[in-house]
């Protein structure tokens, strides 16, 4: 090969002037993102919180939020708290059942596993709910069944109530408790389980004592992270929930599209960014409370 | 991963609930891509009798249906474009640069994937009507980028980390200028990974329904606003083809992300699709 000897003037180092380089270049490129996303994503978000706080005069005035926590809204948003709190729980325990079992499955069964995990969640929830409201009907696969197997009481009324709603916001939510969990369960070492089996721990007890404490973190985060996606959750709810106004987002669409009542609408969007960042809250403390234990434990 | 020698009934149980659990999420989607092929249209499943006439109303000329795939069309591919170019600059700054500021930024670029999407729809209805921009489908496509440019953000850092530094070190040198090394051996390098960031940008706003139902008016409606429609208002059974038409295109950029990262040497297939918002 020609030119294998490099002049040495032209060998580069990494040099301050270079790192002086990088971060100058990091920080041209980080302006456009942060530019957008402060125009179209901060800044309205800034008019939501400013609207729910202006009186009709244009005033500050906390009526609104009154008037959400009030009456039918606060029925609302309890049905919503509710509808979310159920449907974290049902997806957490759906998703600890699958995860756990892809876990110990062998490979050739547990990719196209994943497979059937991951695919639904890029297709359109519409789409998906669309299925559950043929699937649910007192004619739908699920009750013909039910019938043809002569179980009493069928037709069970499946659709259009909260059953409906918790029964298909949980097949949403289900490919991220799942894959979550998967995380956490894959990194679990099975050298501790069988150590405490040599000690002579029963499968209960190394369930409980060994294995629950180690994917904890796993499993509050996928239970907060599917409650906090369940609050502002509508498509579902829209579709298969009884009453037109059984979720919080309903109502803000009803209240934008329907009847121009901009600032209630606006304090309910308000309501829910609060509970979200409440949980998220909850997420990062317990992440830095594990963080510092683990820093302890390492120190001493 | 519980390496415990499995007892017969352990294992029988495992498979039974799995399986039970992974019918569960794939049955709505079979379901679907069934009925749209039924005669009889609506609810009734198995289908009597099949035939293609709603795949053929849907895609009658001028139909609603037909526009509103146009339109969608449009906003997704402006969606990408804007979120590429998102998706190419804040990536390197943030996997590349010593970026000041390097948490609030990445705080910044994760935060629309956990606000609740009324609230970020709400508040680009509130940005956009009055300057009159409700319907206009660039303003719809920005609104989306919002969603869809952290994904591609994602997808981009990790596609940056996994490309060898050193690399680029010895193209510098050996008397590559900055711009002959992004051209010959980053952006190649890059290329799965910027496949993978349009095709999910794409699909993220020919999916996106709120920030297309409160931005819409009723000219421009959006596929996902008029499939919500048809659904909750008239019990069109068209809807069953557009529906199976979704599935098809959603799988279809699937197969060809997985694909273009198999070309590209990810053998790894556990990262290969991006799973928003994983904390």
């Amino acid at each position: 090969m020609a030119g294998t000897a490099l002049a040495p003037g032209k060998v580069r180092v990494k040099t301050s002037a270079m790192r002086g380089h990088r971060s100058r270049l990091a920080l041209v490129n980080a302006v456009p993102v942060t530019v957008f996303l402060l125009v179209l994503f901060v800044y309205p978000i800034i008019g939501v919180l400013s609207l729910s706080l202006k009186g009709d005069s244009g005033g500050f005035t906390l009526h609104w939020y009154a008037d959400a926590l009030s009456g039918v809204n606060l029925s609302v948003l309890l049905s919503t708290l509710r509808i979310s709190a159920e449907t974290a729980v049902l997806s957490l325990l759906v998703g600890f059942v699958l995860a756990h079992a892809i876990a110990r499955m062998r490979p050739v069964f547990a990719a196209p596993a994943m497979l059937i995990v991951v695919v639904p969640h890029f297709i359109s929830a519409l789409v998906r709910t669309y299925g559950w409201i043929i699937m649910l009907g007192d004619h739908g696969l699920i009750n013909t069944l039910l019938t043809s197997l002569h179980v009493p009481g069928a037709p069970f009324p499946l659709l259009y109530n909260e059953t409906g709603v918790v029964i298909g916001t949980t097949s949403v939510m289900l490919p991220y408790t799942v894959l979550i969990l998967q995380g956490v369960m894959r990194g679990v070492d099975g050298r501790l389980l069988a150590a405490a089996a040599g000690f002579g721990a029963s499968r209960f007890t190394i369930f409980r004592r060994i294995y629950l404490p180690l994917v904890a973190p796993g499993i509050g985060t996928a239970g907060l992270l599917s409650f906090i996606l369940c609050l502002g959750y509508y498509i579902t709810p829209a579709l298969m929930g009884g009453d037109k106004q059984t979720v919080v987002a309903a109502l803000i669409d009803q209240q934008v599209m329907q009847q121009d009542q901009w600032n209630s609408a606006a304090a309910f969007g308000v309501i829910l960014l609060l509970l979200t960042f409440a949980g998220l809250g909850v997420l990062g403390l317990a992440k830095l409370r594990r963080k510092k234990a683990h820093a302890r434990r390492s120190s001493s | 991963m519980m390496e415990l020698p499995a007892t017969r009934a352990g294992h029988i149980g495992r498979a039974l609930s799995a399986t039970a659990i992974l019918l569960f999420l794939a049955m709505p989607i079979v379901i679907i891509l069934v009925t749209s092929f039924g005669a009889d249209g609506i609810g009734t499943f198995p289908p009597k009798e099949y035939s293609t006439h709603w795949y053929e109303q849907m895609a009658a000329p001028g139909g609603n249906w037909a526009t509103s795939i146009a339109l969608s069309s449009l906003i997704a591919s402006l969606t990408t474009v804007f979120s590429l170019i998102l998706g190419a600059t804040a990536a390197t700054a943030l996997a590349r640069g010593r970026l000041p500021l390097h948490t609030a930024v990445y705080g910044l670029v994760l935060a629309p994937l956990l606000i609740p999407q009324v609230v970020i729809a709400l508040g680009l209805f509130l940005f956009f009507e009055p300057a009159g921009m409700l319907g206009s489908p660039l303003a719809i496509a920005l609104g989306h980028t919002v969603l869809a440019a952290p994904i591609a953000i994602l997808i981009m850092i990790s596609t940056l980390r996994g490309i060898d530094e050193r690399l680029e070190d010895a193209a510098a040198s050996m008397g590559a200028g900055r711009l002959t090394i992004a051209r010959r051996i980053t952006f190649p390098l890059a290329t799965p990974g910027l496949i993978a960031a349009a095709v999910f940008s794409f699909i993220t706003s020919f999916d996106e329904f709120f920030i297309a139902q409160f931005m819409s008016t009723p000219d421009t409606r959006t596929l996902p606003v008029l499939v919500f429609n048809a659904l909750q208002f008239d019990v069109d059974p068209t809807v069953t083809a557009v529906s199976a038409v979704l599935i098809a295109l959603a799988v279809l950029a699937l197969a060809l992300v997985a694909l273009v990262r198999k070309l590209g040497g990810h053998r790894d297939g556990r990262n290969a699709l991006p799973v928003e918002p994983l904390a």
